[in-house]
């Protein structure tokens, strides 16, 4: 990513990509040629990113299952602690025979993992690595990420009806019906830190978190109360919406075998794999970036204008997204999977309501605060 | 949260299955290569979306012929046979059989033996008991109990490696008494195991049992009335869980089980109704720490002697008659009934196994349940697929 | 909270709140276990770097001593899926050994055939994993040697070398005893000779 980075001088509301190749360019290309360059090398990156993600949470996730288990994961590929198996199992599934069912419905089945790595990888375009570090300093980025993230439900879908296996066709029900009623929750309790910050863009939350030292995190701040529990209410409603433990419905492994990518296998498997935990890390970076200082560290300001501060931002904002992701992980290897009737009513009669209270919890605060401080 | 089982109806066992919208119901298959039917087991269920409106379970996928093999082999010949129809629970299928054929022979394993039988019975109980919690986790999505379970199961197998040189088809327990004495230290690694169980027990507890979702996947979930498990012929933690107060240890009492002081524990509704999923969890769970109060009990008790009766050599010929006894294995009733001629091999041989006749009960439990709800209701069955096709 | 006594009531607090604390609850005290665990050394080995001893009454692949067993077929009798297999000549006392094997395909492991052997000269070994491409590798052999030792040899022409002295002298006693009968009663017809 740090290629990428514009020096920290450039403007702070600007879309830090496209101004760094406008300086890298040749002068007087058309709009349209800037544009798609900018596009391909920001997919580029953000593949290469989500490819690097991907093996690393894979081999992680393992780990993190195997100690607390209390045996070791992945042990033999690679010298230590079997780091290279996540890159053997990469290229055995690229090699692997590319298997399409005769009765599936082929179109289908073969759109399907596309439609899901492609959304995946689009949601990454909102996200602030660091401070213009993002692809697209969209001032709707919270909405965005929302919105484009929920379209992997179709793809999902598509996966499990083309399939044309009743496991797969469950599994794909079950998405549709949990992601549905998880935007919901995951929508509402996104609310808290944008009425608090006052906007929708990513960028904009994480350089209003950076006062205090770089201590000043929506967590730590005045509302703290609030912040505590919406990000307990956002966190669930995040696992819900990344199909993880224990709302691993979708493929729930002892109920629906594997769910909606029980026939897949190969490199379309791989992009299942993949998006999952590109999911993973976007639901963990949002809530980095709106809760936990996005990439701000006490002692970042000091670097201000150095060569460090726009690597070490990063570093810090990847850092703390894969330590949400981590606890992602952790949760999935402690409880056990909640069953679908359980899911809707956690959504609507628990996740819902109490969204609501804190909602309007964290409006009266904003009142308040406006009234005695005349903010 | 499903299943308004306060409903007297639903309690009886019967299901009431409401539609709004007829639709065309969907037939899966579940096994018999499934995750959730812990072996061979072929369900195959009728689905309403999620909602089961029908369920039928095909046996057989691990047929051996037991029964028959026991009418070929001699009699001795005959105990390893025993080990694998319940593999997880050999030493007391080791010692049902062995207790019915002295039954036939008249004789008495001597005191020694029957404490030490009694230690392996329980602590195999134990074994037994959290494989099953631990898989029945798995059923329901909590992959890491069962690898703590299986933590403590393997000091177990270390046990019982050391008493008789293998690590599940255990042969040990023989006709007369046992093989071969107890090696020197082996009474101390019990008791260390002991000691060492009734710590972990807890951790299973608190992170499977006590969890808030486990508690909603299981309890009012799966519900057998007390005269539903009495019909279909329920036993062992599948009865108990109903609140049936029926334990072989204590109720037909055979080695030295009198001498001991245990509790039979039975569901009671702890976190819904009489004979929920959960129950049937729970009479495992504490009765694991019965198992090993029981234990301890013995091995205060246990003194010096004889482990094998002097007249009970390798080759049988009990005189002709016929012998019926069953006892509490993990997962209920397991009878041995035998026929004798006379001559050095079985007349007739026949095994009633529990998971067998308890698994008849799950058809009637899955209509009106939720395809999740398969896996639960079929994990806290506790079926061993090699017991229930033998 | 986890009790070794039975809990004296039953919890079913299914209260909106009582819902929520559970919950969070329960998760936290499971999320501790985890966390815990997370950081303790694991409980398994490497198995093929790293293997567990054994204890000294496994129940692995068979030995035979080989000089001890006098070819009497009990084991193989005991054996309830007859998998023990053998052939020798005899030799008088000694055994031209051709073969002894187990079939491990079929072996259960048992020990069964152990306690009737007359020499207590079949046991259960240590060794316990039999990982082969070819099932046909599952036939183990278990004598060290067949046909006849140098030791046998040695045995067996000493044992034919006092034999032959035994005849002999048995021969010369005879032919002395005959003598002195032919001298005593020289009518009496031969006999009692093979
Ligand atoms: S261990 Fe059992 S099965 Fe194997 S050879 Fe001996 S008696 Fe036969
Ligand atoms: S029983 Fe013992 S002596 Fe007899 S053949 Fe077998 S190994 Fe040899």
């Amino acid at each position: 990513m740090s290629a990428a980075l514009p020096p920290a001088a450039a403007a702070p509301q600007g879309n830090g990509l496209t101004e760094l190749l406008g300086g890298l360019l040749p002068d007087g290309l058309p709009f349209w040629a800037l544009a798609l360059t900018g596009a391909v090398v920001s997919f580029a990156i953000i593949f290469a990113f989500i490819a690097v993600l991907a093996m690393f949470a894979t081999w992680l996730e393992r780990k993190v299952a195997g100690h607390i288990q209390v045996r070791y994961g992945p042990m033999r590929t690679g010298a230590w602690h079997g780091w290279a198996q996540a890159l053997a199992d990469g290229v055995k599934l690229l090699i692997k025979e590319d298997l399409v069912l005769t009765s599936a419905d082929k179109p289908l089945f073969k759109l399907a993992p596309m439609v899901v790595l492609s959304t995946a990888l689009a949601a990454f375009v909102a996200l602030p690595f660091g401070p213009n570090a993002i692809v697209a300093d969209l001032d709707l980025g919270i909405y965005f990420i929302i919105a484009i993230s929920s379209i992997t439900t179709f793809g999902v879908i598509m996966a499990g009806w083309g399939s044309n296996n009743k496991w797969s066709l469950y599994g794909a029900m079950r998405e549709a019906a949990q992601v549905a009623s998880y935007e919901i929750p995951l929508g509402l309790s996104l609310m808290m830190p944008v009425m608090y910050f006052g906007s929708l863009s990513l960028n904009h939350a994480g350089a209003m978190q950076s006062g205090w030292y770089g201590m000043h995190w929506y967590v730590f701040s005045d509302a703290f109360w609030i912040a505590i529990p919406s990000f307990a209410l956002f966190f669930t409603a995040a696992l819900a919406e990344t199909k993880r433990a224990p709302f691993d419905l979708p493929e729930s492994e002892s109920e629906l075998v594997a769910g909606f990518h029980t026939e897949y296998s190969g490199i379309r498997f791989a992009f299942f794999f993949m998006e999952e935990y590109a999911a993973m890390y976007l639901m963990s970076a949002v809530g980095t970036a709106l809760w936990f200082g996005a990439w701000n560290f006490p002692g970042l300001s000091l670097l201000e204008g150095t060569v460090l501060h726009a690597p070490l931002a990063v570093a810090a904002f990847v850092t703390k997204s894969l330590l949400l992701v981590f606890v992602m992980m952790w949760v999935r290897w402690t409880v056990p999977r909640i069953r679908i009737d359980q899911v809707m009513a956690l959504g609507y009669k628990y996740l819902t309501p109490l969204c609501l209270l804190m909602i309007l919890l964290a409006a009266s605060w904003e009142w308040v605060k406006a009234i005695a401080f005349g903010a | 949260m499903a299943n308004s089982t306060k409903d007297p109806a639903l309690r009886a066992g019967e299901r009431l299955v409401e539609l709004d919208v007829r639709t065309q119901d969907v037939e899966i298959n579940m096994g018999p290569q499934h995750p959730a039917t812990h072996g061979v087991l072929r369900v195959l269920l009728r689905a309403d979306g999620e909602i089961l409106t029908g369920a039928q379970s095909h046996l057989g996928y691990l047929h051996r012929c037991a029964e028959k093999i026991g009418e070929k082999v001699d009699w001795l010949q005959y105990l390893p046979y025993t080990d694998r129809y319940d593999y997880l629970s050999a030493m007391n299928n080791n010692l049902a059989y062995s207790l019915a054929v002295e039954k036939l022979l008249g004789v008495e394993a001597p005191e020694r033996a029957q404490f030490i039988r009694v230690i392996l019975a329980e602590l195999n109980r134990i074994a037994s008991h959290l494989v099953a919690v631990g898989t029945y986790g798995m059923d329901i999505g909590a992959f890491t109990p069962f690898f703590y379970a299986l933590r403590e199961r393997e000091l177990l197998l270390d046990i019982f490696e050391k008493i008789c040189g293998a690590r599940l088809t255990y042969s040990y327990i023989r006709p007369g008494g046992l093989m071969n004495d107890a090696p020197a230290g082996w009474l101390e690694q019990v008791k260390a195991f002991t000691e060492l169980f009734d710590k972990k027990w807890g951790e299973y507890w608190d992170l499977l049992v006590d969890s808030k979702i486990f508690v909603e996947r299981t309890a009012n979930v799966g519900v057998v009335s007390e005269e539903l498990a009495l019909a279909w012929g329920c036993s062992g933690p599948m009865l108990r869980g109903s609140g049936v107060d029926w334990d072989l240890r204590r109720d037909a009492p055979h080695l030295v089980y009198d001498r001991l002081d245990f509790e039979v524990i039975v569901g009671r509704g702890y976190r819904g109704t009489v004979g929920d999923c959960f129950d049937r969890n729970y009479v495992r769970m504490y009765e694991m720490v019965q198992s090993n109060r029981m234990i301890r009990q013995c091995l205060e008790q246990i003194e010096d002697g004889e482990v094998q009766h002097p007249d009970v050599g390798l080759l049988l010929r009990p005189a002709p008659g016929e012998a019926y006894v069953g006892i509490e294995n993990p997962r209920g009733e397991l009878g041995h009934y035998l026929v004798s001629d006379g001559s050095k091999i079985a007349r007739r041989l026949r095994v009633r196994g529990p998971s067998f006749c308890n698994l008849a009960v799950a058809e009637h439990l899955l209509p009106g349940c939720m395809l999740a709800d398969a896996a639960a209701i079929i994990g806290s069955v506790d079926i061993v697929i090699g017991e229930t096709d033998r | 909270m986890a009790t070794l006594q039975e809990p004296a009531a039953p919890a079913s607090d299914r209260s909106y709140w009582g819902n929520v604390w559970h919950a969070v609850k329960s998760t936290a005290v499971g999320m501790g276990i985890t966390f815990r665990y997370l950081w303790t050394k694991p409980f398994t080995t490497q198995y093929p770097d790293e293997r567990l001893p054994v204890d000294g009454r496994y129940r692995g692949i068979h030995y035979l001593e080989q000089d001890l067993c006098i070819y009497c077929q009990a084991c193989a009798k005991a054996c309830p899926v007859d998998c023990i297999d053998m052939g020798a000549q005899r030799h008088g006392k000694e055994l031209e050994w051709e073969f002894f094997s187990i079939d491990y395909q079929k072996c259960m492991f048992c020990e069964l055939c152990v306690y009737p052997c007359p020499k207590d000269c079949i046991h259960m070994g240590e060794q316990y994993s039999l990982v082969t491409e070819d099932k046909s590798d599952f036939l183990l052999e278990l004598t060290s040697w067949q046909g006849l030792t140098e030791e046998q040899k040695l045995r067996i022409a000493e044992a034919e070398a006092a034999k032959a002295a035994k005849k002999a002298a048995a021969a010369k006693a005879k032919a002395a005893k005959e003598a002195a009968e032919a001298a005593a009663e020289p009518a009496e017809p031969e006999e009692g000779k093979e």
